[in-house]
């Protein structure tokens, strides 16, 4: 029997986490969906950019991707696994499905997707409890990294200042990094749990090349300030030495 | 298994690489030749050992070569080194010995002098003109151990296989210790620490060379031209 | 007779105000600095200008070299990327900020101060770029202090203030000379002599941890030394850093007690260059 779960909370709350460790766990084909959410009064949300894909996908290299239209017309296989993740900070008004916010529903209806059940950080006790933040105003930035690749060195200072507060509060920061020896990392930090992730992906792009891959960084937080994180960037950044020139970006 | 030679100080000289050549293809089961520096030199025309260190003859080993101090003098004084000149040289023996050394190398030959190397790292050794700390630095029989012990950390290697002092020797660190008390903001902190066992080479210059063996660890020093001696010479 | 050792300035004004009144108010008059007056913090001509006015006796940093010279510190002793950009932009503010008469003031002290037998320098006698960490190999630090000449060598460039004592040391050696010298193999062992190193840490970029100032007050008569912390204001140093136009990261690190730009792992290192 196949089965589509959605799952919703707050950023940070480990949403992301939390499902790659259910499509690891099972056995059958699974299928995922990011859904973008909707910005609350004051509270952006910030635009994913296809890093939680990226990542699922390089962790589970069957991964069906669920917003591909040609997927969603073809009979679903069975046993399917369908996992959707939605940001949402405010806890939802009904239990159960219920609660699920109107919004999605046509856009879920469209790729032929129909939750039998819905579950939301901080409501339901099936998922870990987590800090739950108060997310009162929070900014969102994030920066389009396809095609650089990172001074290593450069990039552990650099998201060693940015996790503690040198271009503001942050709150939760999350990227996809290329190096130069091909390898590229998942960072992920969250205020609410003590230190970063580092998690190398399973792919690995030829050396001393500039990586095609998605690659991306996504801050949310107080007071950030785009320009000072923009300058470092600059300087960690590898520009010479590597044969092809960097695409646009 | 295979043995290095090491050579140094042939300061143009080539009869006396034929003969060590010579004396390598016929008896020391050796496949490797390093030439520590000094294969220049004010005191005679060096062009045809030059040519023959690029251009190895058949049946020769084929040389691997390092800079040297008269290399580094006279690549300075053609301004390869930056602002830097041949003042040592100008110093210690005057103008007409960098004049000397100027017409003893012809300037077609530079191209190659400038492409040598300060050091190699073989397996756990280190293999320099002089030392990791420069090319001037000389050490003997009777460098203070210190000394040797400094340059010696600072490649991190077992053995250093040096050339500068033109002397065949060995100095081996048998033993020894030191304390060390440091204090900081942290508190305060012990530390002993032994001397490491590790040795000094000097492998001679000119006729004088070393063989040595990675195998065994074992090492001979020879004088080329001289077999006579040979038995009573090796020692591990 | 007490005197205190100051180094590692950076043109941090308030810091080096703060230390200088420290060192007053213990009755101190004899002052030794081991350079490194500029480099990266705001007040460069300040700094210089209040260690000319005070007639304290210094050695050249590898920055006050730096700023003379252009750059000398090789890529190798910056450990990233992000490091040396940040480096060569202080070097390049500095170089512009600084008077003439400052700078040839710079270039006019010496590698070196001796006193007796101690000796003054900023990085190690053999170089204002190499560092003396506390954990270096006991018997290369022990080599540093008896090459000079030395029994107490004074040091800085490491931001990080220690005192070191080496003591009962000895090495064995075999020597064994070829037959062209002739002579068989002779053991001998050397007793080591008893040295110390002290370092004095940083005035104006801590690397310790906190945000004070540190130097290091030695009295003769005891031969005891003293690491002295002093606190000063740093967020007056922060406000300057902005208000000059440096990078605001410098503020964010300097209030933080990180260093401005990363170091190398390898400390010992020095280029060949
Ligand atoms: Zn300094
Ligand atoms: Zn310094």
């Amino acid at each position: 029997m196949s089965q589509t779960l959605l799952i919703s909370g707050p950023p940070g709350c480990g949403k992301t986490s939390w499902i790659l460790n259910r499509l690891q766990n099972h056995r059958g084909p699974c299928g995922y969906l990011r859904l973008a959410g909707y910005p609350d009064e004051g509270l952006a949300q910030a635009p994913d950019g296809g890093i939680d894909l990226a990542y699922l996908q390089d962790q589970c290299p069957r991964l069906l991707d669920l917003t591909d239209l040609d997927q969603a017309l073809a009979p679903r296989p069975e046993h399917l696994l369908a996992l959707i993740e939605l940001p949402q900070f405010q806890s939802p008004a009904e239990s159960g499905l219920g609660g699920v916010d109107r919004r999605v529903i046509p856009q879920l209806e469209a790729l032929h997707l129909r939750p039998d059940e819905h579950l939301h950080f901080g409501r339901d006790t099936a998922l870990p409890r987590q800090d739950t933040l108060d997310f009162s105003s929070l900014q969102a930035w994030q920066r389009n990294l396809a095609g650089s690749v990172w001074d290593p060195a450069s990039l552990s200072s650099f998201w060693f200042e940015l996790v503690n507060g040198a271009y503001g509060d942050v709150y939760r920061a999350k990227a996809l990094m290329n190096l130069p020896d091909g390898r590229a990392f998942f960072c992920n930090w969250m205020v609410s749990q003590e230190g970063s992730q580092f998690l190398p992906l399973q792919t690995i792009a030829p050396p001393d090349c500039r990586p095609e891959r998605l690659s991306r960084l996504v801050v949310q937080g107080k007071d950030l300030d785009p320009g000072a994180i923009e300058r470092t960037l600059a300087d960690c950044l590898l520009s010479e030495a590597l044969p092809h020139p960097s695409p646009a970006a | 298994m295979a043995r290095w030679a090491l050579i140094s100080g042939l300061r143009g000289d080539l009869e006396v690489y034929e003969a060590i050549q010579e004396e390598l293809r016929q008896t020391r089961r050796v496949d490797t030749l390093f030439v520590l520096g000094d294969v220049i030199g004010p005191a005679r025309n060096c062009d045809a050992l030059l040519s023959r260190l690029q251009q190895p003859r058949r049946g020769e080993l084929q040389p691997q070569c390092l800079f040297g101090w008269w290399e580094d003098q006279l690549l300075a004084e053609r301004g390869y080194r930056g602002g830097r000149r041949a003042d040592a040289l100008r110093l210690s023996q005057g103008e007409t010995a960098v004049d000397a050394l100027l017409q003893a190398v012809d300037p077609g030959h530079m191209g190659w002098l400038a492409e040598l190397q300060f050091g190699f790292i073989e397996l756990d050794c280190a293999l320099l003109h002089a030392s990791s700390a420069t090319v001037e630095d000389s050490l003997g029989p009777d460098s203070s151990p210190l000394l040797l012990l400094d340059r010696l950390t600072r490649m991190e290697v077992n053995r250093l296989f040096t050339a500068r002092s033109g002397q065949q020797f060995s100095i081996e660190l048998t033993g020894g210790g030191i304390e060390s008390q440091v204090r900081d903001l942290e508190g305060q902190r012990h530390q002993q620490q032994s001397v490491p066992k590790r040795q000094v080479i000097g492998i001679g210059a000119g006729v004088n060379y070393t063989i040595y063996d990675p195998g065994t660890d074992r090492f001979d020093f020879l004088t080329a031209g001289s077999r006579s001696q040979e038995r009573a010479r090796g020692f591990a | 007779m007490a005197h205190a050792v100051i180094s590692c300035l950076h043109a941090n004004h308030a810091a080096l105000e703060a230390v200088l009144a420290d060192i007053d108010q213990q009755g101190i008059d004899t002052i030794t600095c081991l350079g490194d007056l500029v480099g990266y913090g705001p007040q460069p001509n300040e700094v210089v200008e209040l260690i000319r006015q005070r007639a304290i006796p210094t050695c050249q940093g590898c920055w006050d070299e730096d700023i003379i010279e252009g750059l000398n510190a090789c890529d190798c002793s910056y450990p990233s990327q992000l490091a040396e950009r940040r480096g060569h932009l202080a070097h390049q503010w500095t170089a512009e900020q600084l008077s003439e008469e400052n700078k040839a003031f710079l270039a006019s002290l010496p590698m070196s101060l001796r006193r007796d037998r101690l000796l003054f320098v900023h990085g190690s006698p053999n170089s204002q770029h190499e560092y003396l960490l506390p954990n270096m190999d006991a018997f290369a630090a022990l080599e540093r202090v008896e090459t000079a000449g030395a029994d107490t060598l004074f040091c800085g460039h490491t931001h990080h203030p220690y005192v070191r004592e080496l003591r009962d040391g000895s090495i064995r050696v075999r020597v064994q000379e070829g037959v062209a010298s002739g002579g068989p193999s002779v053991e001998r062992e050397i007793n080591l002599p008893v040295r110390r190193i002290i370092n004095a840490g940083s005035v104006g970029e801590p690397r310790h941890g906190n945000t004070n100032a540190t130097y290091v007050v030695h009295d003769e008569a005891t031969d005891s030394v003293e690491i002295r912390e002093v606190t000063y204001d740093v967020e007056r140093t922060c406000r300057a850093i902005v208000e000059s136009g440096l990078p605001a990261i410098f503020a964010w690190r300097l209030r933080h007690g990180f260093e401005y730009a990363e170091r190398a792992d390898d400390a010992s290192h020095v280029c060949e260059r």
